[in-house]
């Protein structure tokens, strides 16, 4: 469509025509190549061995890979620390989604404000979200140190009962998720305020004049014109968590194994990492990285279609 | 404002306001404090003294006892750790740019038949979940020959479909009479790309590298999964490593962290306005 006048008007042959265009074709394989070699490598053929990786027994010293049909699943499917990973996976994501909306949306409605002070708070919100997690989660063990830790200095100022944290199987995964939302919680507020800036001004402002209260107008039409983007952060919250893992790997692995303690923060991707690297079970694992899959796939189509009842697009 | 004739009733509404508006700072100030803390207590334990250290109440003025980093610094090979992550990082960036912009190049100014289709295949990458990849990756990079290597951390994100895309939708904007222009003077599609749209490019491409850079710079499960020796391994994964050997105190460990963390603190004050640009157009990826 863009080629010029000139040049078309010079084409005076057919033949001419077919080479110019064909060198075109060869110039975008030439441009083309290196992206789809990365691609094709790392990517599409691994996608494609981890749908079979599952149904064979593979060794990486061993001398022939034979095929095992269903026999990894079932095992997977049976063994009991598998559907404990699975609990803890949906325990955590069950943490995290509604903390995450509620705590994005919130503190984008305090800060969001465009006057420098809020633009400061906002990076200072948003800082952690760059930070590598093992090197931020050291500051974090030592304020869930049950000994010392400023956390529990706070519950004793507050005279509530103090905590084990991270070494109490049921505070272990909570204080995972408050890692993960210090870490993250930035990302989903700066989201959330660049939807809040899209409502119109003119619209709050009639419902004010027509009597609104603040609280009215949040429920009726801020939180339906932000929808769209609630359940964007919901979807990649839930990605996010079935995801975790070096938040867990840090802040548990100095006890026993990662995971602890008692596999209370035993999600699955650790069990999948454990059991491929640690014993070294690939099929085994490959197994597990599907079912994995397959339910991440599911929990989107879920929320795809609960959203038809509660997102809102204009 | 509604009552606008009665003097009081406004002042009255002024005055809440100003006051709604004072605690608004206060409760924001409090939000941004407690993002700030974990920091400051990793800060304060690695300067504090030893004493001052395992107290309760915690200690949170800070004693300036720069000791633990000059022993942290000794303790493990740095330098090397800082120079794997650079080397992996850089190059990494360097090369998912390159295949990035060739690609979104070929997109939007080459016409051949499929092209649709491919953009298309390429999108479906962004569909695959990483976690699906870590063991396929892992056998694909051990039939190379390439574990534990600096190459195993680096060539697995070679091709970025994000910086594809940003690109793509970039040279979309560009006008067309650009290309028309060069072509009439004698131009080829190479010398188009470097001496035209690369340099009006450089916005995009900061935001794109700054986001696979960090990413890079803070991965830490993968190069934990593909690296055993120390010389190839990252500073997350050298970090780690101090974190589960117990003989390490806390006052060094705070330390090793927080040497960790500046180079990405620094690089977020300085280059904060590019990474929120790039966040904002992945919330565009929404669509």
């Amino acid at each position: 469509m863009n080629q010029p006048m000139v040049v078309r008007a010079a084409t005076t042959t057919g033949r001419q025509t077919l080479t110019s265009r064909r060198r075109t074709w060869l110039t975008a394989g030439l441009f083309l190549l290196p992206l789809f070699a990365f691609l094709v490598t790392f990517t599409y053929v691994p996608a494609g061995l981890s749908l079979v990786l599952g149904f064979y027994h593979y060794h990486l010293m061993g001398v022939h890979t034979t095929f095992g049909g269903l026999t990894d699943f079932k095992e997977a499917l049976t063994y009991p620390i598998f559907w404990q990973a699975l609990r803890n996976t949906i325990v955590f994501a069950v943490y995290m989604i509604p903390a995450t909306l509620i705590g994005a949306v919130a503190i984008a409605v305090l800060i969001g404000e465009r006057t420098k002070y809020y633009a400061f708070l906002r990076t200072v919100v948003l800082l952690p979200y760059v930070t590598p997690i093992v090197a931020t989660s050291i500051g974090w063990l030592w304020m869930f140190n049950p000994q010392y830790g400023i956390l529990n200095a706070i519950l004793h100022w507050l005279h509530l009962p103090e905590s084990e944290w991270l070494l109490s199987p049921q505070m272990a995964m909570p204080s995972i998720a408050l890692y993960s939302l210090w870490h993250g919680l930035g990302f989903d507020v700066v989201i959330v305020i660049s939807a809040l800036s899209n409502v119109p001004r003119q619209v709050l402002e009639a419902a004010a004049l027509d009597g609104a209260t603040g609280w009215t107008r949040f429920r009726r039409i801020i939180l339906p014109l932000i929808s769209p983007t609630l359940f964007f952060l919901t979807i990649i919250t839930t990605i996010g968590t079935l995801q975790a893992f070096s938040q867990i790997f840090a802040l548990t692995g100095t006890q026993a194994q990662a995971g602890g303690p008692e596999n209370a923060t035993l999600t699955l991707i650790l069990l999948i990492y454990q059991t491929a690297f640690n014993y070294y079970h690939f099929s085994y694992a490959a197994a597990m990285a599907l079912v994995l899959v397959v339910m991440l796939l599911a929990l989107t189509l879920i929320q795809t279609w609960l959203s038809r009842r509660w997102v809102f697009y204009q | 404002m509604r009552d606008r004739k009665n003097p009081h009733a406004a002042r009255s509404l002024a005055i809440t306001t100003y006051g709604a508006r004072g605690l608004r700072a206060l409760a924001g100030l409090i939000v941004a404090l407690w993002f700030l803390l974990p920091l400051y207590i990793a800060f304060v334990t690695s300067v504090d003294t030893r004493a001052d250290v395992f107290r309760f109440p915690p200690h949170l003025i800070p004693d300036f006892d720069f000791h633990p980093y000059v022993a942290m610094w000794h303790m493990a090979h740095w330098s090397m750790y800082f120079r794997n992550t650079a080397l992996i990082t850089g190059i990494t960036v360097a090369i998912a740019l390159t295949t990035s912009v060739l690609a979104a190049y070929a997109f939007v100014y080459l016409k051949f038949p499929g092209r649709q289709a491919l953009f298309f295949v390429t999108l479906i990458v962004l569909m695959v979940p990483s976690e699906a990849l870590l063991i396929p990756n892992y056998v694909i990079l051990h039939q190379m020959h390439l574990l534990n290597t600096l190459w195993a951390q680096i060539l697995p994100f070679g091709g970025s479909v994000f910086g594809v895309f940003l690109l793509r939708q970039f040279f979309l904007t560009l006008p067309t009479s650009y290309w028309d222009a060069a072509r009439i003077d004698g131009a080829s599609h190479l010398q188009f790309l470097w001496s035209v749209v690369l340099p009006l490019a450089k916005p995009v491409l900061l935001t794109i590298g700054l986001y696979i850079g960090i990413g890079c710079w803070n991965s830490f499960q993968w190069p934990l999964i593909v690296t055993v020796s120390h010389n190839v391994q990252p500073i997350e994964v050298a970090v780690q490593r101090l974190m589960s050997s117990q003989s390490v105190d806390w006052r060094r460990l705070s330390a090793a962290g927080l040497m960790a963390t500046m180079p990405l603190i620094a690089i977020f004050v300085a280059l904060q306005k590019h990474i929120l640009r790039g966040m904002s157009r992945t919330s565009g990826l929404q669509e």
